[in-house]
């Protein structure tokens, strides 16, 4: 059950430490060998990217969405900081115009990183409502370009108000001997942003994301508001950067326009997408290997190349190894993993996640048997006089329904007979242009959809649609998360007795995309059941199956349905299986219901015969 | 009266460039559904040719075929060696592919050209203006929207009229159908991207004359305006893309015009602003296309 | 003409076609039946090359056709008429029908295209429609003429009758007949399975990604257990 001490909470905390001590301690031995200040330099910047890394991991390893914005969130974070922290004597030099008075003022380093935190909170809000917006109107390309706005405008805006700014020339700096001097904050700020990315990334609001970016409409299927689980993603992660963009600037001591732009953003990027942006680890491991390959970089393009003694200083490998060629490294870099390996080197393997599953877990047993449930008997769902049209097209007139409580109902008829049009109206993926669908007395008629599932009516998908980076156990845990909130007036079915009833404890760790398709039918079944449901809305679920598959999959649907208490609504093509589940049968051809009775009844019902083998004209 | 005139002549030379770049990202868009980060790009390498060229004594007459060649040679090498692998990929891998592609070349030029300046001399008729009453109009801004003018309608042409044409509108609207139909998804693609390029090449020419510089980030703000346009006019809507492109550029000249003195140089900001209230306001875009999801 | 040996075809996980086999001879109607997600359209998807093939070969003409690039098959004189009739809805009539010959040289569309608008005079007045704006049985007409203009030897239809009034399903299935007489070969998938036996020259009968029935379409119609293998009884 969620949330697990050991797994949410502890081994995140150790893998935090781990990862600290890993990173902390690679940068330590390399300072020590070297024992020059511009090895500590490059150590302290390195912790220091490791923040902002980590920062962005936040938003688009737990949403999916790519976002350059964080470094534009950077340097408003950064500018904050340096206008409130450094001393009105240096401000005079550079912005003594500087507006609001803020030329005189000077607060210390600490409260500055909370001021500078707080106002680009107040910038990320606003550009979170217009990412979600613009998001769900047009993808998540339409969102990464407005990031990439953002970027460009708050370059654009340091460099064109130097009362502010200092310029683009001479930035605004601190006094000497004012920057930081010791590396205490940033060890602080970085176990501290390790630690929020990976309990957020095991909080419900990081797996509500996380299944938001796995399928976002089997989220919303399953009661998920992705815009609210990526809007507080959004703010976690820039609190994170913040803090990050402050440290930076009062390392470097100054802060330039250029600081916080492209090469910035790619650099970070880049070692976010080499490591593996879906995991905290990939992002730590990615900015230690970037880190390195820059640094050699930097020295091939100095010094020519040597090593062993073997020198290649005026060797003709020259014109390769310049000065900067470490910013062509990032580049090459990351064309090269996009093409090759776009997820990463860890792609989403997780430090902590790792040791629970070696150490932490011990023995688990198989959970007991269920008992079946009560039905509430007043649960009925009724959808009456559903008309659509599609530009003049009637895919339906006036069909309607009626399930109650506890029943099984089958919907059928052939290609083209309107099912799958109402299905799209009853989970809210399309408006009836006439009509209405209930529960109860609840009308969920122009619903959206995961208002729907939080109502009762809880679907599957004719073409599957599980959350396939996440463990079986994930993915019926999400369901389970949104019913503690929405549905817990029904009684909650422990999510592992459910995945037991489902034929799946022997599978439960491993990954949904790793499932053969009987086992994926079952996993969707059980992670529909843990919403509580008072109807499932079952989508083609023989679809691909041979017949003997069709055949078990009767008494698994029936068994899932009176595990929760719950009726079913199932649609399927397949005649044998749907008079082999059902109580009760609607039969659909044209876009209207033509017959409804017991399968029996349907079976002997000649109209049906017709519409299905065409043996009279209609 | 005469001063909103003059603005409006203005924009609209500027916002034509813009169009062309929107209409070049827009077509690879439609065909692959990739955001060309790298668009820019298109310019800054012809941008560098022309420098060179200056330097070996060429003048714009053979300069200007210069860039639209390169341009185009530059889009096709660029499919070939990057975006061919990652076709049909997620959204994220392309956009970054692009925008990879878009640091290798400005870092490229960076390492082995120069970080500094190159000027190019801009052509002796470009401070030229010519007076319609109290008007004083830019010879540049009229030979800008002119020319403009001709290859919008002769790309309307090629895409109304031509098999090619008509192969890539079916292929963007769907793909597979098209393929079913006998299109080359190679041929049509690789035409996506050289018809692109071209369309990159011409703003080139107006944009290095313009900018009378070219430096190894010359493509940021190219790109940025291009796919901005895309966006404001709706993602997947070629007209869109032109339109998006020229209201982008009027609402530039015209709010510079507007602003009190002592914030006109934060300008870009207030576009980017005004940019942002429409996203929220009307997420689509202007000419918004329906997204049809699919279950 | 057209031969099918042991085609297998899988979406992920779902065999959606097992060891599928049948041959087309020149001159036939060939009807597909079965219900719904048997796995007729992904044979008629894996014949146009849209769609991966696991194993089995699709030979036509007596060339090797299995895996080719859908081009190089249409090319070869096989054309699909897709589900859902795929219409370039903000594309004319005139424009769909041309891009359905992107094929053909220009010399030869100019005639095709006139004698499309003769067998399809439905057409011919909405010439400079967009296509999104025709009726479900134009739009179905539009596809088939949109198929022929590659100079097919064979032609595919995927339910043809989907989602049409019961008179314009009439109207197709008399378009089938004009084609036949025209001398063309045509394979047809049709979820209307006794017009279909009654138009067709022979049949096979697919379940579960797998052929379960051929014979003529005289013979399947005598078959009793045929409804039983639709119901799945």
């Amino acid at each position: 059950m969620f949330p697990s001490l050991r797994r949410d909470i502890g081994f995140p905390v150790i893998g935090s430490l781990v990862m600290f001590a890993v990173l902390f301690g690679g940068g330590m031995i390399y300072q020590t060998i070297l024992g020059n200040g511009s090895a500590e330099r490059l150590v302290t910047t390195m912790l220091i990217d490791a923040i902002i890394v980590i920062g962005i991991q936040i938003y688009i390893g737990n949403t999916g969405i790519l976002s350059f914005g964080h470094i534009g969130f950077g340097a408003v974070a950064g500018y904050a900081f340096a206008v409130f922290a450094i001393s009105p004597a240096e401000k005079l030099k550079r912005i003594p115009m500087a507006p609001f008075g803020l030329s005189d003022i000077q607060v210390d380093p600490a409260i500055a990183i909370v001021i500078a935190v707080l106002i680009t909170l107040v910038f990320a809000f606003v550009v979170g409502i217009g990412l979600a917006r613009s998001g769900a109107q047009s993808g998540s390309v339409a969102a990464t370009v407005i990031t990439l706005a953002l970027l460009f405008v708050s370059h654009e805006v340091a460099k064109s108000w130097p009362e502010l700014t200092g310029g683009n020339r001479g930035g605004i700096s601190f006094a000497i001997g004012e920057s930081l001097q010791s590396r205490w904050p940033v060890l602080v700020a970085l176990f501290g942003a390790l630690l929020v990315a990976r309990l957020y990334g095991q909080s419900r609001s990081g797996r509500l994301a996380i299944a938001a970016r796995e399928d976002n409409l089997a989220a919303r299927a399953m009661g998920v508001n992705p815009i609210v689980q990526q809007m507080v993603a959004l703010l976690l992660s820039v609190v994170i950067v913040s803090i990050g963009s402050a440290l930076r600037v009062w390392q470097i001591g100054s802060i330039l326009p250029d600081r916080f732009f492209f090469d910035y953003a790619m650099l970070t990027l880049v070692m976010l997408i080499v490591g593996g942006r879906n995991s905290v680890s990939g992002a730590v491991l990615g900015v230690g290997v970037m880190t390195a390959a820059r640094e050699l970089a930097r020295r091939l393009g100095q010094d020519g190349f040597e090593a062993f003694g073997v020198g290649l200083d005026e060797a003709p490998l020259d014109w390769i190894f310049r000065e900067n060629l470490n910013s062509i490294v990032l580049g090459v870099a990351m064309v090269a993993f996009m093409i090759w390996r776009p997820k990463g080197i860890l792609e989403d393997w997780e430090f902590d996640r790792w040791l629970y599953e070696k150490f932490g877990r011990g023995n688990e047993t198989k959970p007991e048997r269920l008992s079946e449930l009560e039905t509430i008997p007043n649960a009925e769902f009724s959808a009456s006089g559903i008309s659509v049209s599609f530009g003049g097209f009637n895919a339906l007139t006036e069909a309607g329904i009626k399930a109650r409580g506890g029943e099984i109902v089958g919907i059928i008829g052939p290609n083209g007979a309107g099912k799958t049009t109402f299905v799209n109206v009853i989970t809210g993926m399309v408006q009836p242009t006439a009509g209405e669908f209930s529960i109860g007395t609840a009308d969920l008629t122009g619903k959206q959809s995961f208002e729907l599932s939080r109502s009762g009516l809880v679907r599957t998908f004719q073409n599957l649609r599980l959350f396939g980076a996440l463990t079986v156990r994930e993915n019926v845990e999400i369901s389970a998360l949104v019913a503690q909130e929405h549905r817990s007036d029904r009684v909650l079915r422990d999510t592992d007795a459910l995945i037991a009833e489902a034929g799946l404890w022997d599978h439960r760790d491993r990954r949904a995309r790793e499932l053969d398709y009987g086992n994926s039918r079952r996993l969707e079944l059980a992670r529909a059941a843990a919403m509580a449901p008072s109807f499932m809305l079952l989508d083609e679920p023989t679809s691909g199956m041979s017949d003997s598959e069709s055949i078990t999959m009767i008494e698994q649907v029936r068994h899932m349905a009176a595990t929760v208490g719950a009726g079913v609504i199932v649609i399927d093509h397949d005649l044998g299986f749907i008079t082999g589940i059902s109580d009760r049968i609607y039969v659909f051809d044209q876009g209207q219901v033509i017959a409804q009775g017991t399968p029996a009844e349907v079976q002997a019902n000649e109209i049906v015969q017709a519409a299905y083998l065409g043996t009279a004209a209609h | 009266m005469t001063g909103l005139l003059q603005n409006l002549i203005d924009g609209l030379g500027r916002g034509s460039i813009y169009a062309l770049l929107a209409l070049g990202v827009a077509v690879v868009f439609g065909i692959m559904h990739m955001l060309n980060f790298a668009h820019g790009e298109l310019i800054t390498i012809p941008g560098y040719l022309t420098y060179w060229a200056f330097n070996n004594g060429w003048t714009w007459w053979t300069v200007i075929p210069l860039i639209i060649i390169s341009a185009v040679l530059s889009s096709l090498l660029i499919e070939r060696v990057a975006f061919s692998r990652v076709r049909g990929a997620t959204d994220f891998t392309m956009l970054l592919t692009s925008f990879g592609v878009h640091f290798i070349v400005s870092a490229g030029f960076l390492l082995y050209v120069s970080a500094s300046v190159k000027p190019i001399p801009r052509p002796g008729w470009f401070a030229n203006t010519v007076s319609v009453g109290s008007l004083n109009i830019e010879v540049f801004d009229l030979v800008v929207i002119g020319v403009t003018a001709v290859v919008l309608a002769g790309t309307t042409w090629l895409l109304q009229r031509t098999m090619f044409g008509l192969s890539l509108r079916a292929a963007a609207s769907d793909f597979d159908t098209a393929r079913l139909m006998g299109v080359k998804s190679d041929s049509v693609i690789r035409g996506a991207f050289a018809l692109s390029g071209f369309l990159a090449g011409i703003a080139g020419v107006f944009w290095i004359m313009r900018e009378g510089q070219v430096t190894p980030t010359a493509g940021i703000n190219p790109m940025l305006q291009g796919v901005l346009a895309v966006l404001i006019g709706g993602l997947g809507s070629l007209r869109g893309a032109v339109l998006g492109g020229l209201v982008l550029g009027l609402a530039e000249v015209l709010l510079r015009s507007w602003l009190p003195l002592g914030i006109q140089n934060l300008t870009t900001g207030f576009v980017f602003l005004m940019i942002a209230l429409l996203f929220i306001f009307r997420p689509g875009g202007l000419l918004s296309v329906p997204q049809v999801e699919r279950v | 003409m057209l031969e099918v040996k042991g085609l297998t075809t899988k979406y992920g996980a779902i065999s959606a076609l097992r060891d599928a086999s049948l041959s087309v001879g020149e001159g036939e109607v060939i009807g597909l039946i079965g219900p719904n997600g048997a796995g007729k359209t992904t044979l008629l998807g894996s014949i146009a090359g849209l769609l991966p093939i696991d194993s089995g070969t699709i030979s036509f003409d007596g060339a090797d056709i299995t895996s080719a690039a859908p081009d190089k098959i249409v090319r070869s004189g096989l054309s699909l008429v897709p589900e859902h009739r795929r219409i370039f809805a903000d594309m004319t009539v005139e424009e769909n029908l041309k891009i359905g010959g992107v094929t053909i040289s220009a010399a030869e569309r100019g005639p095709l295209l006139i004698e499309m608008s003769e067998l399809f005079p439905v057409l011919q007045k909405k010439w400079s429609t967009a296509a999104g704006y025709l009726s479900g049985g134009e739009a179905q007409q539009l596809a088939i003429a949109r198929a022929l203009m590659s100079k097919p030897k064979v032609v595919m239809m995927d339910e043809p009758s989907l989602g049409l009034a019961p008179i314009l399903v009439d109207q197709v299935f008399d378009l089938i007949e004009t084609l036949r007489s025209q001398g063309r070969t045509i394979l047809v998938v049709e979820q209307n399975a006794t017009r279909m036996l009654k138009a067709a020259d022979r049949a096979y009968v697919l379940r579960s990604g797998e052929v379960v029935a051929t014979g003529t379409g005289e013979e399947l119609l005598e078959r009793s257990d045929l409804f039983d293998t639709f119901v799945g009884g």
